[in-house]
């Protein structure tokens, strides 16, 4: 088989998922609309809290703002979780249907999630538009931007492992509730999505900067606002690589063994 | 050389052993007690290229396990299977491509979108030639009359619609094999009719081996020569329909009109049931013939009309799952 006909069902597949995505016309609009606002409100609180004198060491004001409304452009892409189909799939026993085919499941289920990424992606162009109507935000140098794209494409696969480990929990107890509560938590918290870990203090923030969470918004996110020198980026990305080739051997191991105990419900 | 084989199939479930209650439900969190259930048990069977054969039990019986077991989703727990060639769990992917699935119960088709990207899809999937891909859809959407929605959303058809857009999904990459999983499931007697014809058609110029799964005998009467019976796991019956009737259908019910409601004696048959005026009577061809029962019944009653019913695959079939199978004796055949 040629190499075109390896990767036709998987482009098929994220074409297909982008032109779902799109047939919600109304969540599109809403979703944008929501965005805007969180931008805004983002902006009252930081502005009020740096009144108030909680500013972390070496965080300016503007840089802060930049940052809260670049993690929050970054969620639409990262919250998408095309994995998420795993646990719905097992539960309702569709899975089987997918193994009869001769497919490769984890890369259609990579496959799907990335075609609504696209669309999800292509949603913050004018999320941003309308954002910079309302807040100021700082747009680094072309070096540092190229950076904060390859550290946000790696946290965007290390982001992938995760939820599709945490789903392909369902494969052994068909339920992932709690897991998903529990790792959605702490990746919230951890990740740096809500707040800089240089919130942290002292140990703490070294932990939590050394925890797999921070590959995906807070290394990118600190390149962006500069928080990050140049000579520190190499390190950065090979942390994120690290923890990329970890999540994703156990991804692979634990895909293993999954599909060979599909025990499909019911029939 | 057979297409399809399995020898001494068998397939055993464990389960955690639930204990009742909630104080049992804490325990079951905690006790790591296994309960084995064994859904298929021994099935030998053998297909040749070509063959259309119902595959037919009750609830639970094991077919949709053998099913699985044949896509080689499921892993047996001992016995063996080949099919086209291959081991289907092992070779989960290229097996695949041999096969076709239809399940009347769980669609196959993208939700959302129009029927015919589905198609499109599943073209990719399977690296089916342009000029092959256009072929063939001209011929299902012909065939199945899928023209008026072939652009519409998949949630917006009709059962009806649906099912005839799984069943070209399951064939637009040729497959040699086709599993049809209680394909007329829900259906409207039109559009049953429509997907038999189908499958007849499919399986006679296309020479596609089939195994039908359903619980509705009508769909096997009118396709399959061979039914494959079993119950509880276990092979029943491997053989064909006819012979089948033969050795089970030496009763027949001879079904009598009279002119008034009244009780009705004859010897020679019992009377099975009697609604007003309408006598159902039971009798065993060997014992007396059709024709001398009339003469009996018309003797001694004023009949308006009478009228012979055969047995139908499905009371024989029920007769089996109730009393098991009889193997005949050996004259008999």
């Amino acid at each position: 088989m040629t190499l075109t006909q390896l990767s036709e069902p998987y482009l098929e597949f994220a074409k297909k998922a982008f032109s779902r995505e799109a047939t919600y016309r109304v969540e599109v609009f809403t979703s944008i609309g929501s965005l805007v606002l969180r931008v805004y409100l983002l902006r009252s609180l930081w502005t009020a809290l740096y009144s108030q004198n909680v500013a972390p060491r070496g965080i300016p004001l503007h840089s802060m703002i930049t940052y809260a409304t670049v993690a929050l452009l970054m969620s639409l892409v990262l919250e998408v979780d095309g994995t998420r189909a795993i646990r719905d799939k097992i539960r309702e026993g569709s899975i089987a249907t997918d193994l009869m085919k001769p497919i490769n499941l984890p890369l259609y289920f990579f496959s799907d999630g990335f075609g609504q990424t696209i669309f999800h992606a292509l949603t913050i162009f004018p999320s941003l538009l309308f954002s910079l109507l309302l807040v100021h935000i700082d747009v680094p140098a072309a070096a540092a931007l190229g950076a904060f794209a390859l550290a946000f494409a790696l946290g965007y696969l290390v982001n992938f492992f995760l939820n599709f480990l945490m789903n392909a929990v369902a494969f052994w107890t068909l339920e992932t509730f709690a897991v998903q509560l529990m790792v959605r938590w702490a990746s919230d918290l951890l990740s740096g999505q809500i707040l800089p870990l240089a919130f942290f203090p002292g140990f703490l923030g070294r932990v939590v900067n050394d925890l797999p969470f921070a590959a995906i918004y807070s290394t990118p996110l600190r390149i962006y606002i500069g928080d990050l020198p140049p000579s520190a980026w190499a390190g950065a990305f090979m942390s994120q690589l690290l923890w990329l080739a970890l999540f994703g051997g156990l991804s692979y191991v634990v895909w293993r063994s999954a599909a060979r105990r599909v025990v499909v419900q019911g029939g | 050389m057979p297409i399809i084989e399995t020898r001494n199939l068998r397939k055993v479930f464990r389960a955690v052993k639930r204990k009742p209650g909630p104080l049992g439900a804490l325990q079951t969190l905690f006790s790591r007690e296994y309960e084995d259930r064994v859904a298929v048990e021994g099935i030998n069977m053998s297909l040749e290229a070509g063959e259309l054969v119902g595959y037919i039990g009750p609830n639970g019986a094991g077919k949709s396990t053998t099913i699985k077991m044949l896509t080689g989703i499921l892993v047996p727990t001992a016995g063996e299977i080949v099919v086209a060639g291959l081991v289907p769990y092992r070779e989960r992917k290229r097996n695949a491509r041999n096969i076709g699935v239809v399940f009347g119960q769980r669609s196959q088709l993208y939700w959302d979108l129009p029927l015919i990207e589905s198609f499109e899809l599943l073209r990719a999937i399977y690296s089916v030639p342009r000029d092959r891909y256009k072929a063939n859809m001209a011929h299902f959407t012909e065939l199945l009359e899928m023209g008026e929605f072939l652009n519409t959303p998949v949630r917006q058809l009709s059962l009806g619609q649906r099912m005839r857009g799984d069943f070209a999904a399951a064939m637009l990459h040729d497959p040699e094999i086709i599993y049809l999983d209680e394909p007329t499931i829900g259906l409207d007697v039109v559009a049953k009719e429509a997907i038999r014809t189908f499958v007849a058609r499919i399986n006679a110029e296309r020479g596609t081996t089939i195994i039908l799964t359903t619980h509705d005998l009508a769909d096997v009467e009118r396709l399959c020569r061979r039914i494959v019976l079993i119950d509880e796991g276990r092979l029943v019956y491997d053989g064909e329909i006819e012979r089948l009737k033969e050795q089970y259908g030496t009763h027949r019910t001879l079904v009598v009109e009279l002119s008034e409601a009244r009780d009705v004696a004859v010897d020679g048959a019992e009377v099975e049931s009697r609604t007003a005026n309408i006598v159902r009577l039971r009798f065993d061809r060997r014992t007396i013939s059709a024709d001398q029962l009339i003469r009996r019944v018309t003797e001694r009653y004023s009949v308006t009309d009478v009228s012979i019913e055969e047995p139908e695959l499905e009371s024989i079939i029920r007769r089996i799952y109730l009393e098991g199978y009889a193997a005949p004796p050996a004259h008999a055949t």
